[in-house]
This record gives structure tokens, sequence and C-alpha cells, in this order.
């Protein structure tokens, strides 16, 4: 065993330094014979006599050389070293055929890492901190159609006390704060975490401390309220003060005390949220005002709640005994026993999942999306692949005497297929490089056209182990796929028969050789899936795009200014918005102004339920609160009656302007104009009677892919600033430069409100685009892999069918000879590729059918049967299968007879 | 294979037993190993290069002798061959295994 390692060694230093080897042997074989010729000399014989005895002693030299040479060598990987020069210098050999082969790959292996990386960062990689797989997600169950993935800050505060099988069960909440810089507020992105947050990370600070329970109580810390900050934040803001402990933070007009600084590499347990500071949950009374979401209790959902599970603990042990506590929490902390009963009955019960890699709401947006796409990867990989082989398989056709013969000599089976899967290794490896080489690129921009949106997410798609062993795995499957089956076809004893029987002649054989057509046929099928899916994604958006929003958003800017903390009474801010009104209509080529709260199109909603006199139940409806001019800003037709008016108030009555579908819903029988709908708020306060002042057009409201929803709008100057958030944004028509409206937003922004963060704006194109951001994405990338699988397949046909017809010429020049026409040729050579696109057809539309299926939730206003996009598919295929069988057709039809049976 | 090449009167194995034993008294490089057998054996024993130079390698390889270039008595650049540890103890294994060999084949051959 030792003597065999140290051979190992040895012989793999050897191959390191094999010129040095050989230099050495050849030196030490000279001085032996130096020395003999010393001893003949002193023996007394003759110079020309020494040389022949010498040259007798030794024979051939380079031989024995040779053999020392043999001794030293590891075999395998000479072997294979010989192979891949030799696969090399075939490939070379075959530049058209080398860079389909590598492109493909690239293609098939860049789209699945791309994918794969995303899908990682997004759905796999583990949180960075010490015993990630002892974490867990709470959730709830029996609240609403899905699993929730929010909690009332009560119930956390219940579980946090109980926790039982968690060590310890934390809270976090992304948080848009506003901190005091020398020159007015800027915006931070910080969390609120509970008093556990940073005990269950587990993670050291670089600086100070962390958080803890004692900092998660109202009024704080008896020294104030502390905060943790982000090293990234710390390099920023405090140029990386070694004494930035004790520092104060002015965080939304509360002064707070920086206990530490956290290294870069913590990110929390949103791994798509980068906060900057991370301040106690206890706090967001205080940050939030009379409208914050703590004493909302029960009402306010807004809390993300994870735990460590106890040493010992498994993740069905730690369900069971979560779901089995459910009611015990509800009942003692909702603090409201009628909510509690009805909650209970409907079998809310909290859940626990794995939370290793944390959580992020995009994960349960994007995991559905991801995972198409990644299958659609995989189809052209798996396209590519199957196109190697069958071209692998026709050029092994042509190699085969070459092999046959070899075989014949003695080379064994083994032998010949290691050096044939050596060349599709290369091949794999190369196109593996590749597009792992492409792979960083394009997953940055795929998470760019992904995520982007109004909130910033850092998806972190960087290539890491994981993602390096999955491209490993591909290689290496595509290694074995691409060059399995025609390695050990074209070494088969058959092959001995086919060199017995001669060559070019008509031949049996080639009535056995399904193989490459039945694999020809499943790329078509293949491909074909591809372009339905791609042909219906694609339709469905320019469906969603078609359908309209029920307003134009074309040329309309949306500014958001942040008022919500200044701080400022309704009638000031009321003030403040007319005011920036009049200064934005002074912007070049604007020509509609008004405000609005809830942007539409950003999957924002608010609503409220709202019945006409008698009605019950009431109905619900979705509310907005708009400024005078927003219809005429954005283009809603108003159909009956009028806008709101700026002077307004709410002390001489409510008013409401309904769509045509919520005056229908609440007024099934006559005209809504002048007629009273009643507002619940809540289920403690009394309804609010409101006047229909006016009847306007349907309009989107979440997203394009909802119907409208019945609207009311409330105007927003009778608005009870107590209850709402009074944060509104400017909706500007403009005909030219949105940048010009920017600048003027912004030196308004500083003219009336310094202070204040700068205001942001963003089209309301951009906004669609962003709501449409997977659906986007998915047809972009369905497109493209159902282009390049239409081009694959149609090198595939071609190229079979190229060295096929190669290999029939003597074939060919007989039936020619023997009077059959150019047309007939013609027919005799398309009539292969005609019979596979035929099945391939066949095959992939049943298989698109069933696979369809699987995206009929991505789709809008269309099924996965959608005849056109069938037939649109079909015919593309058909195109490109007989552009692909015309050219070798024609060829064999220009072939002479005389020189096609001359030349066998 | 040409006749050249077989290792002469000696088996593969004793060869290597052979050289060890040579090389047991000091580092010597191939020369001298074949010089000192075919001495020491009063000329009984021819030592072939063919056979000689790949017995040395494979000892080399298997880590019983380690090499070193050095220089010859002629002031020369020469390969020396030294025995490892490894090596005493199988040259050790093998004399004795040797011993027990020729004695058994003595006996046979003294039998009447």
């Amino acid at each position: 065993m030792r003597e065999g390692w140290h051979e190992f060694l040895l012989r793999t230093k050897a191959l390191l330094r094999r010129r040095r080897l050989h230099r050495e042997m050849a030196e030490e074989l000279a001085f032996h014979q130096e020395m003999l010729r010393a001893r003949y000399a002193r023996e007394g014989m003759r110079e020309t006599e020494m040389e022949t005895e010498v040259r007798r002693r030794f024979g051939n030299a380079a031989r024995w050389q040779e053999r020392l040479r043999e001794l030293w060598q590891l075999r395998w990987i000479e072997n294979f070293l010989r192979d891949v020069r030799f696969a090399m210098r075939l490939l070379m050999k075959s530049p058209g055929f080398t860079a389909v082969a590598l492109l493909t790959l690239a293609l098939g292996v860049g789209a699945n890492t791309t994918v794969f990386s995303m899908i990682n960062g997004l759905l796999l990689r583990p949180l960075p901190v010490p015993e990630s797989d002892r974490l867990a997600v709470v959730g709830i169950t029996g609240h609403g159609p899905q699993t929730a993935y929010s909690f009332p800050e009560p119930l956390f505060r219940g579980l946090e006390r109980r926790h039982d099988v968690f060590s310890t069960v934390f809270a976090f909440s992304h948080a848009d704060l506003q901190v005091l810089a020398r020159d007015g507020n800027e915006k931070v992105v910080g969390q609120f975490v509970s008093g556990g947050f940073f005990p269950a990370l587990e993670t050291a600070p670089l600086l100070g401390r962390t958080l803890t329970e004692a900092d998660d109580r109202r009024g704080g810390n008896p020294a104030g309220f502390g905060a943790v900050i982000s090293e990234d934040f710390w390099r920023n803001w405090f140029g990386k003060d070694p004494a930035v402990v004790g520092r104060k933070l002015t965080i939304d007009q509360a002064v707070f005390t920086v206990v530490g600084v956290m290294p870069e590499r913590f990110v929390g347990a949103d791994p798509l949220d980068r906060p900057s500071v991370w301040i106690p949950l206890a706090t967001e009374p205080i940050l939030n005002g009379q409208r914050n979401m703590t004493d909302s209790g029960i009402h306010g959902w807004w809390l993300r709640v994870m735990g460590r599970m106890g040493p010992g603990i498994r993740l069905e042990q730690a369900n069971a005994a979560v779901a089995a506590a459910t009611a015990a929490v509800v009942d003692e902390n909702a603090g409201d026993p009628e909510w509690a009963a009805a909650q209970l009955k409907q079998h809310l019960e909290f859940t626990v999942e794995r939370g290793s890699a944390g959580f992020t709401y995009l994960r349960l947006q994007f995991r559905k999306p991801l995972v198409a796409v990644f299958a659609m990867c995989c189809g052209i990989l798996l396209l590519a692949c199957l196109n190697l082989t069958s071209l692998l398989m026709a050029r092994g056709a042509a190699r085969e005497r070459e092999l046959a013969t070899r075989l014949a000599v003695g080379a064994s089976r083994g032998r010949l297929t290691q050096q044939l899967l050596t060349e599709s290794l290369l091949i794999a490896a190369g196109g593996t490089t590749l597009g792992l080489a492409a792979a960083p690129q394009l997953s940055h921009a795929l998470g760019a056209m992904l995520l982007s949106g109004p909130r910033e997410s850092h998806l972190d798609s960087s290539l890491d182990v994981r993602v390096f062993a999955f491209a490993a795995l591909i290689a290496v499957t595509a290694t074995l796929v691409i060059g399995l089956a025609p390695a050990l076809r074209a070494t088969s004893r058959e092959l001995n028969e086919q060199i017995k029987s001669g060559q070019h002649a008509v031949r049996q054989q080639e009535r056995h050789r399904w193989l490459p057509q039945i694999l020809m046929s499943v790329e078509v099928a293949l491909a074909l899936v591809l372009v339905v899916g791609a042909g219906l994604l694609a339709s469905s958006l320019v469906r969603l795009y078609r359908s309209g929003a029920g307003f134009d958003p074309r040329g309309v800017e949306n500014i958001g200014f942040s008022m919500d903390k200044a701080g400022l009474s309704h009638e000031q801010l009321m003030e403040f918005y007319q005011e920036a009104g009049a200064g934005l209509r002074q912007a070049p080529r604007v020509t509609a102004v008004s405000f609005a709260r809830v942007v539409p199109m950003t999957g924002l909603t608010w609503d409220n339920d709202m019945f006409a006199a008698g009605q019950h139940p009431g109905t619900d409806v979705h509310v907005n609160s708009v400024s005078p001019g927003y219809f005429v800003a954005m283009r809603i037709p108003v159909l009956e009656g009028r806008d709101f008016r700026w002077n307004e108030t709410a002390a001489e009555g409510m008013k409401i302007v309904l769509n045509e579908k919520a005056a229908r819903a609440l007024f099934p029988k006559g005209s809504a104009m002048g007629r009273t709908v009643n507002v619940n708020e809540g289920r403690k306060k009394a309804p609010i009677p409101c006047e229909v002042i006016g009847i306007v057009g349907d309009a989107k409201y979440e997203d394009l892919r909802s119907d409208p929803p019945p609207t009311g709008y409330m105007a927003m100057t009778q608005e009870s600033t107590d209850q709402y958030s009074p944060s509104f944004n400017a909706v500007v028509r403009t005909g030219g430069d949105a940048g010009s409206v920017g600048s003027a937003a912004r030196r308004l922004a500083r003219q009336l409100a310094p202070g204040v963060p700068a205001p942001v704006m963003t089209s309301m194109t951009t906004i669609i685009d962003d709501s449409l951001s997977a659906e986007r994405m998915m047809a972009m990338l369905s497109v493209f892999f159902a282009a390049c699988a239409l081009l694959v397949t149609a090198i595939g046909l071609y190229g079979t069918l190229a060295y096929a017809t190669a290999r029939r010429t003597s074939e060919i020049g007989i039936r020619m000879a023997l009077g059959a026409q150019r047309a007939q040729v013609v027919g005799l050579v398309c009539g292969q590729n005609a019979l596979v696109a035929v099945l391939g057809t066949v095959a992939g539309l049943m298989a698109a059918l069933l696979a369809s299926k699987a995206l009929s939730s991505f789709l809008y206003g269309t099924g996965t049967r959608d005849p056109w996009v069938l037939a649109g598919s079909i015919a593309a295929l058909a195109i490109i299968a007989s552009a692909a069988s015309l050219l070798p057709a024609l060829r064999a039809s220009r072939i002479s007879p005389m020189m096609a049976i001359r030349c066998d | 294979m040409g006749k050249r090449d077989e290792p002469g009167d000696l088996i593969q194995g004793t060869l290597e037993m052979l050289v060890l034993k040579a090389l047991a008294r000091g580092p010597l490089h191939g020369y001298g190993v074949a010089e000192w057998i075919e001495q020491t054996s009063q000329q009984a024993l021819k030592v072939e290069e063919g056979a000689l130079y790949p017995a040395l390698h494979r000892l080399e390889l298997r880590g019983l002798l380690k090499a070193e270039w050095g220089a010859s008595e002629n002031n020369r650049r020469a390969k020396f061959y030294r025995v490892t540890a490894e090596g005493r103890k199988r040259l050790e294994a093998e004399s004795q295994r040797w011993a027990r060999l020729s004695a058994a084949v003595g006996f046979v051959m003294q039998a009447s």
C-alpha cells in the first residue's frame, strides 16, 4: 500500500517534470557508456572495437530508454492526455461542428447556471449565521387562502413569551426611516427587531453590543433607545469612527444611541433586505406616531416571526408544538375575545417551516416563475445535449471504418469508448466553462429585471460552491448524455459486420438505425414544447398590456413626497400640497397635476366595507384618496356628476366618487348620483355617510392582471388625518421631458418643506413594467429560449441529414443512374426528416398540452390550448424543418451518378 | 522483446535483491552496482544494462532506493542510489528468504 502510494506520488511528479526526467535518463545512460568506454580503454581495446562493443552491449538505447519511461508513466493520465490531444485535433479539424457544439452547450449551461444561481440566492443559500439550520419561520394557516407570514404584535409577544420548543422567538419588520443628517433628513433602510433577534442570529458585533430584550421595551432601556448600525452605514455615515458607540442618531425625530456595529456579512434574517439600522421593535409607536402598527393590535399584521429551535428539537416537533399552542396564544393575547373566538373557529393555526435561508416575501412571489424558467432552461439544455448526441452519432457513423479497423486490430472496446467520451468531455467542459463565464453577468441582468421595483432588493446571486457543484454536475451529465450513446454505438460489434459487408452500397442495417431518428424526434418535440410555452407566455403578456388599465399611463409621472413625518397639521399639509401642485404646474409642458394616496399598479390596496342604506352585507370597495384634478390627470373619464374641489372640507359633509362597478354594486337599481354610501372604517366606529357626487370609468387598481375592482374615491381635503398617514403622491401628466418635472419637484420640496427627504419620481409606465416583472421575465426568456431551440433544432436536422446523405452518395448515384429523377431524390432525402418532424410534432404537441397546464397560472386571458399559438408553433417548426432538409436534399440531387459510383 | 533485454542469468526478484545488497554498503551509481556484483561474484554473474536500469528505477519508484545526483570518482555528474530504511528492511527479508530457498535447494540436490 505504502509502496503503491510512493509510486503514485513519484509518477505524478514525473508527469509534471517529464522533460527533466527524460533528460536525466539519457544522462544516466550516457554516463554508464562513458564508464564502459573508460574500462575498455583500460583493458587496451581499440577505439573502433570499443564503439562496436558498447553498441553491442546496449543494443538499441532508445528502446530500453522507452522501457524506463513506461515505468514512470501514470498509464491512465498519459492515455487521457493522448486522447485529449487527439480529440482536440479532431475538433479543430471541423471548426463548424465544434463552434455549434460549444455555443449550444454554453447556452444551455449558461441559462441553467444563471437561473440556478438566482434560485440559490433566493431560495437555497443559508443565512450567514451559526447553525442556520436551527432557524425556523413561523406562519399562520387559516387566515386567508394561503399560509400567511405576517403577525400582529400581540400574537408575536405571546409566542415570544411562550417560546417552549424554541430557545428564542423573534420578529422583524422592514422600516423606511428618516435619519437626520447635516442638511435635512435622509431616507435610510432600517428594520424593527424584537429583543430576541440578535441573540437568535448569534452573530457577534464588530463594535459595541447588539440589541437585547432590555432594549425592546416601551420607553427603551433606561439609557435611552438603542440602535445597531451596519458596517456599511458606519463607513458612510460615521467615517469608520472607532468611537461610534454612544454617538446619537436622530431617527424620525426621536433620538437613538448607537450601541453597536454589525459586520458586513451580517444581513439579518431577510436575505434581500439590507438594513443600515436596526432599532427595537418597541420603539415603533414612537416613530410611527398615532398611526403605529403596535397599537392597532390584532388588526395590524406586519411582523415576520422566526425562531431558533432549542437543542435536539426537530422541525416536525416544533410544528406540532406551535400548532398546539395556537389557541392558548390567541386567547391570551388577542385582547379581543370575540375576534379570537371567530379566528379559532376558522381553524387559525400557527405553523413552522424551515428557516435556514431566512425569510423574504419575494420568495413567495418569485418561486413559481423561477421554477418555471428553470424548467425551460433544463429543456434547452436537454435539447442542446440531444442535438450534440445526434451530431456526434452522425459523425461517428462517418468514422466507423476507422473505429472498426482499430477494433479489428485489437484495440479494446473500453479504450475506444474512453477515447470517444474524451471528445464529448472536451465539448462539455468547454461549453460549461463558457456558460459559467457568462453566468454572473446574466444573473445580474436578470436579477435587475426581476427585482426592479419601488423597494430596493439585494439578491446575491453570486457563484458559490453550490452553483459550481451544480455546473460540474451538468458538465458530467452532459458528457455522458452526449457521448455515451454514440460511443457505445460506434464501438459495437455490429460495425465489424459492416466493414465485412463492404461499405457504401445499399445496406440492410440502415433500416435498423432508428436511434438517431428517435433522438431527433425527441428534439423536435422538445423544441415544440418550448415554442408553445413561449407563444402562450408572450401572447398572454401582449394581451395583458393591451387590456388597458382604465387610465392612460403614458406621460404620467408619480412623485412621492415623504410628508408623513414632517409633523404638519392637516391644514398645513393641504396648503403644502396645493402649493406644490401649483408649482409643478409651472414646469414646462406639464398639462395636469393632482395628488393621490395610493399609486395604482404598485400592488398596494386600501379597501373598506361600504353599503347603501338597508344593504346587508355591504360591498368590499377599494378606496383611494385623491385631490381635485385626479381624473383629468389620469384620463379617467368622468361619466356623471363632478370632480372634487380644493375648498371642500370634512365639515360640509363627506363626498365620494364611485367608479361604474362600485355604483352598480352599491345601487343596482337607478342612478347612484346624489345618494348616500356608508363607509365602515373599523368595527368599533360608526359608519361614515358619504354623498355620491360623481361616477367615473373603471380603472385597474392593484395590478394589470386583476379586473378593475369596485372603487370609491374620497376627497383628499376631507381626509381625517388622525387615521391615515397623510403622505400623498403627485400625479403629473407631462407632454415632454420627465427630468424637468423631477428637478421642479425637488426644488419645490426644498423650498416648501426643508428637512424632508428629496421626493422620488417614477413614471407610470415603469411602475406597470415593474408590476409585471415576473411575467415580462418569463415571456422574454421563453421567447429567447424558443428561438434558440428552433435554431439548435434546425442545426441538428441539417447536420444529421447532411451526414446521412453524404454517406448515401453512391446509393443515390446508382438510383440516378437507374433513372431516378432529381425531384425523386429530393423527396427521398427530405422524406427522412419529414418523418422525424411529423413524429416529433405529434409527440411534442401532446407533451405541450400536458406541460402547458403548469403555465396556466401565469397566463392572462388565454387558455393553455390557444389554437393560434399551437398552429403558429407547428408552422414555425415546419418552416425550420423544411429549410434544414432542403439544403442537403438539393445537394443530393446535384450528385453526378458517374462520379458517385466511380468514387466507391 | 529481444533476447538481449532478458535479465541474463538472473531472475528479476533476485536481481533486485542483489542491487539492494550492492547498495547496502553505501551509495553507488548504476555502473558501480553492476561492477560490484560482477566482481564480487567473480565474474559469475553478469548484469545486463537493459535489466539493471529498469530494476533500479523500479526500486526507486517503490521508495526502496533514493536517487541523488552527485560527482563520480572521475568527477562527472552521475546518479547515485542509496538504500532507504524501507529498502534495508526489504533486503533483510529478501536475504532471509534467499537463505531458506538456497538451503532448501541444497538439501534437495544433496539427497541421494
